[in-house]
């Protein structure tokens, strides 16, 4: 009897072993198969790049809670997985100080500046991979490598996605990550819309879409494998740990928007595929199953997870299609972290019993 | 003593920027280098002593019920006459300080002293208030300035002082608007625990 | 009653006494102002024309052209434009190129560039003297190197090799290396028929 009525603050925990720590441990261990399979697309650099800014972002949290006289708290996993998603977020050409920085700015000012854990308005990962782009802006955007599967015998018959193999494309097409190619084929649509169609046509082909889920394609490193993040993010909804809302209403918001919108003809004239190659590439797969649903930086309610998830789908869609960047995930996402506590406010559910005002 | 009082709280005490956060606007616009921010910070102590200065002659002569229209004539007058005689005789700073000239005369220090300060007090005090309140607005804009321009540009009053693989790719954010705030609002942090300290 | 008619005798007799004053500094300054801007664009003209040392300013007057009203980017343009162009002489009175200013707007700005064309209808110089684009990208258009690709094109290699053309565009900054190649080519092409013309 007593023990159903404990009165305490949010977040009620059902599950004994829901500790911060349990949680973002399991977070880690779900980031591993993205992180096997950036290192089979793009070698041991990616690993090691990963390993700079997990090292720079536990040190950082170490050093500023010691300076701030506040319990150390680095084994509770939360800086770890602030260092993977940044690491995640760069491209594998990366120099080696460009993760660290990242890093040290994603915990400084991402996350402690405001109080530490629970306390950040947004992902601290995604602030600092925008500090770097926003500093770094050729370093982050450019260089883009190519994949090469480390075990090249085994997959001989995947060669990595090339759309400059149809004939007659100009170099504009010949773009490294296949968002880069959909800015490029609706500005090549403008001057020649069937040789724009002949590409796009490519782009939807099952073949690509198909590369494009395992992974055989240039782009930061945990976006490689869609097939890998989604081993992920299935563990994490199976612990419970991650709820579907968020994640299925952002992806499938950028599915109609981008089905709508997405072709070169006007409303609707997308192939059905369209959307997937949407979904399949950029950050998209790893920002709505690892970075949307950050508990501290999302909304609580049920109701204020469909918004976040939609309002964050129709960012990134306007981004992607209309948007001078040819990625809009992370941005999305940090936009989408400012109005958390106005979507919590607006839908915060009504008191059993309580009359309309 | 008291004279000397008046002049030097613009530094740190009350200084405007740090401790008072008024006139943001220029600070955040036009401290992405050293060079910017003296021209700044100087051409708004000139405006700051002299609005300062005709207020406190006038302060009796004008009804109360229309002092700050015509603390704002005073202070436009004397913002248009910085910005002509920039124009004409620096045009090169003129050119970079551009859109935030005219912008000092809705500094919120100018009309913040003159309604706080020389409203109320003789013209020397005002004299050394508009001085002190106005160069320590100029070395908040400095220090601003030099943090930013150096990360950011690798370079101090246009001098390279960082090495040269630095400047080649240097700390950008720092030289946008998003480093000014986050600049700006560590250093109030620091000057926060400094005052805290004591 | 009264007390409001001194409340605006007074305020006038400031606004008065301030426009005076500022009506003289006016005076003082004006002739200043338009002497330092003149001697800025002569300036300019002879960094993009060095051999240059008297310029001659000519108008061409462009048919109106309708073009698509785009509210982010354009101003709709009514009416005839005017395409204004300097003839450049060097000391002994002979032609020996032309400047024009190209413009367009390219990723967050209008981009200005100020154009030194020989006779020949090659680039002698260009010269990029107003832009805020983003810094580390498309600012780089007005670093000497980028202005350093332009030199000696002529009007057919002016594109950006991303369209097919010979000029190198600055990296993550496409549109605004766009921006400055195509404004300078349509320059180009109004100055070409232009000289043509008088050529006839």
């Amino acid at each position: 009897m007593n023990n159903n009525l404990i009165v305490s603050a949010a977040p009620h925990l059902k599950a004994k072993n829901m500790t911060v720590k349990s949680v973002m441990w399991q977070v880690v261990l779900a980031l591993v198969p993205a992180m096997l399979a950036a290192i089979f697309f793009f070698g041991l650099r990616s690993l090691v790049l990963t390993c700079y800014a997990v090292v720079a972002a536990v040190l950082t949290e170490y050093l500023i809670q010691k300076l701030r006289g506040v319990p150390v708290t680095i084994t509770d996993g939360s800086a770890v997985v602030t260092g993977i998603l940044l690491a995640f977020n760069l491209n594998v050409a990366s120099p080696g100080w460009l993760p660290v920085i990242g890093s040290v700015f994603a915990i400084a000012i991402g996350k402690q500046v405001f109080g530490g854990l629970g306390h950040n308005i947004f992902n601290p990962a995604l602030l600092g991979r925008a500090f770097l782009l926003a500093s770094w802006p050729s370093l982050v955007t450019a260089n883009w490598t190519k994949t090469q599967p480390a075990f090249s015998l085994m997959f001989k018959s995947m060669n990595s996605l090339n759309l400059s193999s149809l004939q007659n494309v100009p170099e504009a097409i010949t773009s490294a990550t296949p968002l880069a190619a959909v800015k490029s084929v609706r500005v090549l649509a403008e001057t020649n819309p069937d040789l724009a169609q002949q590409v796009m046509d490519r782009m939807t082909s099952m073949d690509t879409i198909s590369q494009l889920f395992i992974g055989n394609i240039g782009g930061v490193i945990g976006e490689v494998s869609a097939l890998a993040l989604l081993i992920g993010a299935a563990y994490m909804a199976f612990r419970y740990i991650i709820s579907w809302r968020i994640p299925m209403s952002y992806i499938l918001t950028v599915f109609v928007l981008t089905f709508a919108f997405g072709g070169l003809g006007g409303l609707f004239s997308a192939s059905i595929m369209l959307p997937f190659y949407h979904i399949f590439s950029g950050g998209l797969i790893l920002g709505a199953f690892f970075m949307a649903t950050d508990m501290v930086t999302s909304p609580v309610t049920k109701k204020g997870m469909l918004v976040f998830g939609i309002g964050a789908g129709l960012l990134t869609a306007v981004i992607r299609l209309w948007g001078g960047y040819p990625e809009g995930v992370s941005y999305s996402i940090l936009l989408m972290n400012c109005c958390v506590p106005l979507i919590d406010r607006w839908t915060a559910p009504k008191p059993f019993g309580e009359v309309r005002k | 003593m008291n004279l000397w009082k008046e002049f030097s709280k613009g530094f740190v005490k009350e200084n405007p920027v740090f401790i008072m956060a008024l006139g943001l606007c220029p600070t955040l616009a036009v401290t992405s280098s050293v060079t910017n921010a003296i021209g700044m910070g100087l051409a708004a102590t000139f405006v700051l002593t002299c609005s300062n200065v005709i207020i406190s002659l006038i302060k009796d002569l004008i009804p109360s019920k229309i002092r700050i229209p015509c603390f704002i004539v005073v202070i436009a007058s004397f913002v248009t006459i910085v910005d002509l005689v920039m124009n004409a005789y620096t045009p090169e700073v003129h050119k970079s300080l551009g859109l935030f000239i005219p912008l000092i005369v809705v500094n919120c220090i100018i009309l913040g002293r003159a309604e706080a300060f020389a409203s109320k007090n003789k013209v020397l005090p005002s004299i050394l208030d508009g001085l002190g309140m106005g160069l320590g607005f100029t070395l908040a804009l400095v220090v601003i300035g030099s943090i930013r321009e150096v990360l950011g540009a690798g370079q101090w009053l246009g001098m390279n002082v960082m090495p040269l693989a630095y400047i080649k790719s240097p700390m950008l954010v720092a030289i946008l608007a998003p480093g000014a705030f986050i600049i700006m609002g560590l250093l109030m942090g620091l000057i926060n625990i400094v005052n805290k300290g004591k | 009653m009264n007390y409001f008619v001194k409340l605006g005798l007074v305020l006038l007799l400031i606004t008065a006494i301030a426009s005076g004053i500022l009506a003289f500094v006016n005076g003082l300054t004006s002739e200043k102002i338009k002497a330092n801007k003149l001697v800025a664009e002569q300036e300019a003209r002879k960094e993009v024309l060095s051999e240059a040392s008297r310029f001659e300013k000519q108008t061409v007057t462009l048919p109106a052209v309708e073009t698509e009203p785009n509210p982010l980017k354009n101003k709709v343009e009514a009416g005839p434009r005017q395409f204004i162009y300097y003839l450049g002489y060097n000391d002994e009175s002979a032609i020996v190129g032309y400047t024009f200013v190209a413009s367009q707007y390219g990723y967050s700005s209008e981009v200005k560039t100020m154009v030194g064309v020989n006779l020949d209808m090659s680039i002698a110089r260009i010269k990029v003297i107003e832009q805020s684009e983003t810094p580390g990208l498309g600012a780089n258009a007005a670093t000497a190197d980028f202005q350093g690709r332009f030199v000696d094109m002529n009007q057919e290699q002016l594109q950006v090799d991303k369209d097919g053309g010979a000029i190198k565009s600055l990296t993550g900054a496409t549109i605004t290396s766009r921006a400055v190649t195509n404004s300078i080519a349509e320059g180009m092409k109004i100055l070409a028929d232009a000289m043509t013309e008088e050529g006839k």
